[in-house]
């Protein structure tokens, strides 16, 4: 097996391939730069490429092979990472101009630590919306990044870095954050399968915050074994963030092969069941039969979640920036600056009855999982706009284009429940849509069986460009 | 009585007001578009506002001692 048949392979497979020594890390590291240095400058995935760093730690798995000792679980396998996750050496962006100017980070990020020791190949840094304010990746300091089924249309974010890049096959596997939908929403815009880990189970340990009661890290990727893989590598307590569970890791393993069979599925009405384009709707319908799903469930005041949602990020982002807010307002995005000078002047009280409903609102959920494992929802309204496209009409109704694209994600972080989207298997030529499986908080093995299964039926499939 | 949700101008005569409380500048050109954002961040307050909680319903902090 050459390294160039390992191209069309997910980050799973590259790790087997060099595991068994039929490809080395060195040939599937420079296979991965030749592809970006082709590649991206149409797409505008990567802000860095770290190719000395890539080439040192292929070196160092292909070494420890030779030497009888077994580099981990991604051996080999390329990888990137949204720019606000520290990397040695690196200055940590977060999308921004004004982060331009910090030294490099001094050593990585949790996540990209964890990666390493599992034997990821780390090629390079991911572009993002500023300071992770936003649905699709229109960063005006290092422009848009594209997506690579219509590159006239956004990948959606703020994670849109970490979703073309796996949908163009650049690498197999990336990281990105989920604050409201923003690991999400760039998966079923692009067609890759994301996932948002229970609130508290990743270390967000050395990446720059948004707003820190919502903040999740994860993977985006191109199998349900990949997210599988990752989530092991990634999962766990750790000090070092204050919101980390101090759970142990639970270790889902080949766990994700299981099926479905016990599994209690069911559909979210009401709001997860309209104001969306039909095909969005359709593609829940399509995945519940497929899982057998016939029941309905109502989850209580997804709205005013979302609200509560809009208000806490907002005040909690501002506040972060509010230096930068007062002293420097032109440096910011455009994009974002309005959004967080009017975050800066939100009512306490909006924002403390915000938390409190929040507590509210997961006791009311809880209650729901006691009747059902997995929550089937669109993962966005519609398919992917246009770049520059400021309002939609979906369902008849003109609307925002950005913000309404977490619609159906903001109710659903807003209390950290595990969510994968899922890309859904479509005909060439249409553009993508996921769906979010949804589970209880730290079961995230169903949601990776329920994958799993949908993957191997053929109704969901990554979709690489 | 429910909370009411602040039509644009109010949510402008706030927002002047507010930032000039918290030493935020705001020039001219900026207040249009940040009133528009504050009015949807105050109508999603009253929406959450008007939710009646039940007293002992506390937030739920990570913070530990």
């Amino acid at each position: 097996m050459s390294a160039a048949s390992l191209e069309a392979s997910d980050a799973v497979g590259v790790a087997e391939a060099v595991r068994a020594r039929r490809a080395t890390a060195a040939e599937v590291a420079e296979r991965a730069l030749a592809r970006i240095a082709a590649r991206d400058p149409a797409l505008n995935c990567f802000t860095a490429v770290l190719a000395e760093r890539a080439r040192r730690d292929a070196a160092a798995v292909d070494a420890a092979l030779a030497r009888g000792e077994d580099p981990g679980p991604l051996a080999g396998a390329p990888v990137a990472v949204k720019n606000l996750f520290d990397v040695e050496g690196l200055t940590t962006l977060a999308g921004s101009r004004i982060n331009a100017e910090r030294p490099p980070a001094s050593r990585d990020s949790a996540c990209v630590a964890a990666l390493r020791r599992a034997g990821a190949v780390l090629v390079g840094a991911l572009n993002m919306d500023e300071y992770a304010f936003g649905f699709t990746t229109q960063n005006t300091h290092y422009g848009p990044t594209r997506n690579p089924h219509d590159r006239d249309r956004v990948a959606g974010g703020s994670s849109g870095g970490s979703g073309a890049a796996v949908a163009a096959g650049l690498v197999p596997l990336t990281l990105g954050s989920d604050t409201n939908g923003s690991i999400r929403v760039p998966a079923a815009l692009c067609g890759v399968f994301g996932l948002k880990p229970t609130y508290g189970r990743v270390s967000r340990r050395g990446t720059a915050p948004f707003a820190g009661s919502f903040d999740h890290v994860g993977p985006l990727a191109r199998s349900t074994r990949d997210l599988a893989a990752a989530f092991d590598v990634l999962q766990g307590p750790d000090a070092a963030d204050p919101a980390a569970s101090r759970r142990p890791a639970e270790p889902v393993g080949q766990g994700w092969r299981q099926g479905i069979a016990g599994l209690r599925i069911a559909v979210a009405g009401e709001h997860f069941a309209r104001g969306g384009e039909p095909e969005a709707l359709a593609a829940v319908a399509e995945v519940a039969q497929a899982l057998g799903a016939r029941e309905t469930v109502i989850l209580p005041e997804p709205h005013r979640a979302r609200a509560a949602a809009l208000i806490i990020t907002s005040a909690e982002g501002a506040q972060l920036h509010l230096p930068d807010l007062r002293a420097r307002p032109d440096d910011f995005d455009p994009m974002t600056r309005d959004r967080f000078l009017a975050g800066a002047l939100v009512p306490a009280t909006a924002y403390v009855a915000a938390q409190r409903f929040r507590a509210w609102y997961r006791a009311a959920v809880r209650l729901l999982f006691n009747q059902i494992d997995v929550l089937l929802a669109p993962s966005t309204p519609y398919p992917a706009p246009r770049i520059g496209q400021e309002r939609i009409t979906v369902a008849g109704q003109e609307v925002p284009a950005r913000t309404t694209l977490g619609l159906y994600t903001q109710p659903l972080s807003f209390i950290g429940l595990p969510v994968i989207s899922v890309p859904m298997a479509r005909a060439p030529g249409r553009l993508p849509l996921g769906v979010q499986l949804v589970a209880a908080p730290f079961r995230e093995a169903a949601l990776l069986r329920v994958a799993a299964h949908l993957e191997a039926e053929g109704v969901v499939a990554a979709r690489i460009a | 009585m429910s909370y009411p949700a602040p039509d644009l101008a109010e949510a402008r005569a706030y927002a002047e007001r507010a930032a000039a409380a918290i030493g935020l500048p705001l020039s001219a050109e900026r207040i249009p578009a940040v009133a528009q954002h504050l009015a949807i961040l105050l109508a999603a307050a009253a929406l959450v506002l008007d939710f009646p909680l039940p007293e002992d319903e506390d937030a739920a902090p990570v913070f530990e001692p």
